[in-house]
């Protein structure tokens, strides 16, 4: 944790940034992409994800220990659909 | 005694080592979290590959105006919540207490719509259990799809509501002025929470809103 306060104008772009990103998805969505629209989505969230992770909760300015914490979570469950995925689309 | 010194316990060495294993405690609870939300996505997908056709067919009986809606909703509560800490970093006790009171607006104002949209589900027989009716081939996936569908939203607007209630009785504290620069980490903490509500709708938006638009 930082001791310097966040200042107002990185939050600001990173709410306006995420409202882009939500229309970008939606609009993305109603537009054929022969089966790509899934993984176009898919990314946006992700993008959106890491806005609110390294602007919103501060990851950016966060101890070692915590940027280890962070991904773990993320890091388990792609283990877990990794190797789900693994079994079932080699069937 | 200074005041800032007055609020570390004895095993710490100072206010910001305190701090330091404060948020570390959060971010080991938010990764429990992550992967509690993250078994239900696990079903989803799963059930997904099992049933994609029905998945497309179900996920356009959702209303995608209202789910857009409470998603920019819940983004700007996010924001409201960033400020409050912003807020809490300068010491400005009931700017803190302004912006967690609009927060929990707009989580109430979230969970309206998402009340407004469960009923619209009733009305059209969507409600697996209660009066599931389907009248396609796509049956049984669309009654997995609303089930997880039922699950997922249910769990996202439980936590919410825990979230609202936490935030409120913070925003009190802040208000009487119980946090000072050196020390706001109830501010700090719930809005970790927070922003991680708002990550598990980020993801839950596309999954159930917009499997098949085009």
């Amino acid at each position: 944790m930082s001791d310097t306060p966040t200042s107002a104008k990185p939050l600001a772009l990173t709410w306006l940034a995420l409202l882009l990103l939500l229309a970008l998805t939606l609009g993305s969505a109603y537009i054929p992409l022969s089966g790509f629209n899934a993984a176009v989505n898919l990314a946006i969230a992700v993008a959106k994800a890491l806005l609110v992770l390294f602007v919103f909760m501060h990851l950016r300015h966060a101890s070692s220990a915590i940027k280890l914490i962070a991904p773990a979570g993320f890091f388990w469950l792609a283990l877990l659909i990794g190797l789900a995925l693994a079994d079932f689309t080699t069937r | 005694m200074s005041a800032s010194a007055a609020v570390v316990a004895h095993q710490f060495d100072d206010a910001a080592q305190q701090r330091d294993a404060a948020d570390t405690g959060m971010w080991v609870f938010i990764a429990s979290e992550i992967l509690f939300f993250g078994v239900l996505f696990f079903g989803y997908m799963m059930t997904r590959i099992h049933f994609p056709d029905a998945f497309a067919a179900a996920s356009r009986h959702t209303d995608v105006v209202l789910g857009s809606i409470n998603t920019a909703v819940l983004l700007t509560s996010s924001f409201t919540m960033a400020l409050a800490v912003r807020a809490a970093e300068l010491g400005r006790g009931k700017n803190i207490a302004l912006f967690l009171g609009l927060t929990i607006l707009l989580g109430a104002l979230f969970l309206g719509i998402k009340v407004t949209e469960y009923f619209e589900d009733y009305q059209q027989h969507l409600v697996p259990a209660v009066n599931f009716s389907f009248a396609t081939a796509h049956r049984d996936g669309a009654e997995l799809f609303f089930y997880l569908y039922f699950v997922m939203t249910g769990f996202h607007a439980l936590h919410l509501t825990i979230g609202m209630c936490i935030v409120a009785v913070i925003a009190v504290k802040a208000w009487k002025l119980s946090f000072t620069r050196q020390y706001f980490t109830p501010v700090a903490l719930v809005a970790f929470y927070w922003h991680l509500v708002d990550i598990v709708w980020i993801f839950l938006y596309p999954l159930l809103y917009l499997v098949a638009r085009t």
